[in-house]
């Protein structure tokens, strides 16, 4: 009498396929858990506080914002490890419902959260994924949200998960995996920002670059080469930026006339173009460049002293002192983190006299 | 009870003379190097205004007041003002240009047409932008940047309702900008300058991310801030987006991380050609200094239609009237133009 029908294989095929769709959640809700944990970590290290605007938390005082986040990173890192430790054989049962239990919980409690935060404070992202989710929350936030919550309601209960066994059994979990995380890309305002991102190019003129780069890549430059000779100093008399160059201002000395050398360097990290004038001293006329002598010479070195060879600098990179001089304003860039050389070592007549030669 | 502490550290940077000296040589420098801007035809004024060009704006102290005539001195000079029927006058409020009183510190605004007669009289005006860092009843004390001392604002019972519908945070950490009456070292505040942005000075939103090609023309707002230590008459502009290599003497140290400003980088003597959006004035002004509190809001300015950014230049007094600003108003839709 309960024979099963050929005509209910739509059914079956329903009751199958629905099955799978539940045994996919459970990584998927951990991937997203441990993401969610990880930007937000990342965001900590970045910021270096934990209670910097991190969404929902601006809800509460001040004084409860960092417990609350930390409580936030922790449930979601707890939750993200428990649903796949809990995903085999291990804490089958009551244990493994219990995680899944908090996980809904912690998604309709999030979605309430953000429901509220859209509310009172439409400004603020929803912070889920730390630095990427900035955009005020949305509908398509809130969706996602509870998607996520009905998804972890609907692990509660399912057996034990177990490798699929057939290529066609693995394809459908694959295709349906894919076909959620399509749902949740199209409702995460995340992806957009990541994206954006990827792509970034900042503009020269927006673009922070060390003073020392420039003038790294200034005295690698064949600009350099042909007018040092000039130049009676080792550090710039004066430097500044507009827009996308740098201007690099060094004591010079052409035909017994006090000049300067004006360095124009544009803002690149790499083989930048360099322009180069000489003007007087004292009216800032242009003066012709002078005949290339003979022999070239180093900054710094004058044409009366026969100094020894010099050694190859080991470091072609370390610069003068420039924040010692007052040419830089810092003694390290706070966005590149490479150091202005500060303290010069002491001068090596027998080597490197010109370099330290204060003209 | 409030300290203001003087504790600021300054820097030589508004001594007129070297910052002159220091802006027409890096001009020639750069004209050098670049050769002169391609676009030097063009009718926008490109050279740097004189002080003498644009006498518009005069401050002094009130010796003399006549229903007809304003005497004020500044050091050993004296300059007499006509006062004409058309003349206006703000001393915390409208006000008939008689009633300035002898003592009052003034800003007088020359008529546009005819030299030596007075437009518009601000008596005692002052404005204080900054961080607030203490509250004690009325009484705000305020950071306005390393090289400034710090500013005791009182906000009376008649205009509290006023400011506080704007700046409803006055509570330490947050941002403030409030024009008033200067009375023996503090600032009676009556207006507010500008809306509070809702974040505190540690919670500054991450700047915008700008791709593509910056723009040599950027409209926003344009301030003005209070002399300290600045020549009277200087003409010039504090800019957000110093190259950070040459370092901002404004910056507090070890405090706000400074990350708002989202502006090409410029330095100290760099041009601006900057135009008053409302009346079609401009000029070109040089940078004198880092604006390094105004920076830190993404505010409006109103004045003639709602500005597409926040603050893009925040002018020295002179400069600000010599623009055609109202400086009661606080702002005035400002176009800087960059590279000139």
């Amino acid at each position: 009498m309960f024979q099963r029908d050929d005509n209910d294989w739509p059914l079956t095929m329903l009751s199958i396929v629905l099955a799978e769709a539940r045994e996919v959640q459970i990584p998927l809700l951990s991937a997203m858990l441990l993401g969610a944990c990880a930007t937000k970590f990342a965001r900590i290290l970045r910021v270096g506080s934990l209670d910097a605007g991190l969404g929902p938390t601006a809800l509460f005082p001040m004084g409860l914002r960092r417990p609350v986040a930390s409580a936030t990173c922790i449930v979601e890192l707890c939750c993200g490890i428990g649903l796949l430790v809990t995903a085999g054989q291990i804490g089958r049962g009551e244990p493994a419902n219990t995680i899944r239990l908090a996980t809904a919980v912690l998604f309709l409690v999030a979605t309430c959260a953000l429901i509220e935060l859209r509310i009172s404070h439409p400004e603020t992202g929803c912070g889920c994924f730390g630095d990427f989710s900035t955009s005020p929350v949305s509908g398509r936030t809130v969706a996602r949200s509870a998607l996520l919550a009905a998804a972890a309601l609907a692990t509660i209960g399912l057996p034990p998960l177990h490798p699929p066994h057939r290529g066609a059994e693995a394809g459908r979990l694959l295709g349906m995996l894919l076909a959620e995380l399509i749902v949740i890309a199209a409702l995460s305002p995340e992806l957009g920002v990541g994206l954006v991102r990827l792509g970034y190019s900042e503009p020269c003129e927006l673009r922070r670059l060390p003073a020392v780069r420039t003038l790294t890549a200034l005295r690698r430059s064949s600009q350099w080469r042909r007018r040092a000779g000039l130049i009676t100093a080792d550090v710039p008399v004066d430097m500044w930026r507009e827009l996308c160059w740098r201007f690099v201002v060094f004591p010079a000395r052409a035909a017994d006339q006090e000049a300067e050398v004006v360095f124009a360097v544009y803002l690149r990290p790499h083989r930048p173009v360099i322009h180069a004038a000489l003007v007087d001293a004292v009216t800032g006329e242009v003066l012709a460049w002078p005949a290339p002598p003979a022999r070239r010479a180093g900054p710094g070195w004058s044409t009366e002293m026969k100094p020894p060879e010099p050694e190859p600098d080991p470091d072609p990179d370390r610069g003068p002192d420039l924040v010692g001089s007052g040419v830089l304003a810092a003694s390290t860039d706070p966005g590149q983190g490479i150091p202005a050389y500060r303290d010069p070592p002491a001068p090596r007549p027998d080597k490197d006299l010109a370099l330290y030669r204060n003209l | 009870m409030l300290e203001v502490r003087r504790d600021h550290r300054c820097c030589d940077r508004f001594a007129a003379m070297k910052t002159a000296v220091r802006t027409s040589r890096r001009r020639l420098l750069k004209d050098a190097v670049l050769g002169p801007p391609g676009d030097a035809t063009d009718d926008a004024a490109p050279e740097f205004a004189e002080p003498g060009e644009l006498p518009r704006a005069i401050t002094g102290t009130v010796r003399d007041i006549s229903p007809h005539v304003l005497v004020i001195g500044n050091g050993d000079s004296e300059t007499r003002i006509t006062l004409t029927a058309g003349a206006t006058a703000w001393r915390g409020g409208p006000l008939d240009p008689a009633g300035v009183q002898p003592g009052d510190h003034v800003v007088v605004r020359l008529h546009r047409a005819q030299r030596g007669v007075a437009d518009r009289i601000w008596a005692n005006i002052g404005r204080v932008t900054g961080m607030i860092i203490e509250r004690a009843a009325d009484r705000l004390l305020v950071y306005e940047g390393t090289t400034k001392p710090r500013q005791m604002v009182t906000i009376p019972r008649r205009s509290r309702g006023r400011i506080q519908v704007r700046f409803p945070n006055l509570e330490p950490g947050y941002l403030i900008d409030v024009i008033g009456l200067r009375q023996s070292g503090t600032l009676e505040a009556r207006i507010p300058g500008t809306s509070q942005p809702a974040y505190p000075v540690s919670r500054l939103p991450p700047p915008a991310m700008l791709a593509g090609r910056v723009p040599s023309a950027i409209s926003g707002s344009a301030t003005w801030h209070e002399p300290f230590e600045e020549p009277p008459g200087l003409l010039g502009a504090l800019y957000p987006a110093l190259d950070p290599e040459a370092g901002c003497a404004e910056d507090p140290v070890g405090g706000i991380p400074l990350r708002f400003a989202r502006m090409p980088y410029l330095a100290v003597g760099s041009r601006l050609l900057i135009r008053n959006d409302c009346t079609g004035s401009s000029r070109t002004l040089p940078v004198t200094g880092c604006a390094a509190i105004s920076r830190l809001f993404n505010d409006r300015c109103v004045t003639c239609g709602t500005s597409p950014r926040g603050r893009v230049a925040d002018l020295t007094l002179a400069s600000f009237v010599a623009l055609g600003g109202e400086l009661e108003r606080g702002c005035f839709n400002a176009t800087i133009t960059i590279g000139r």
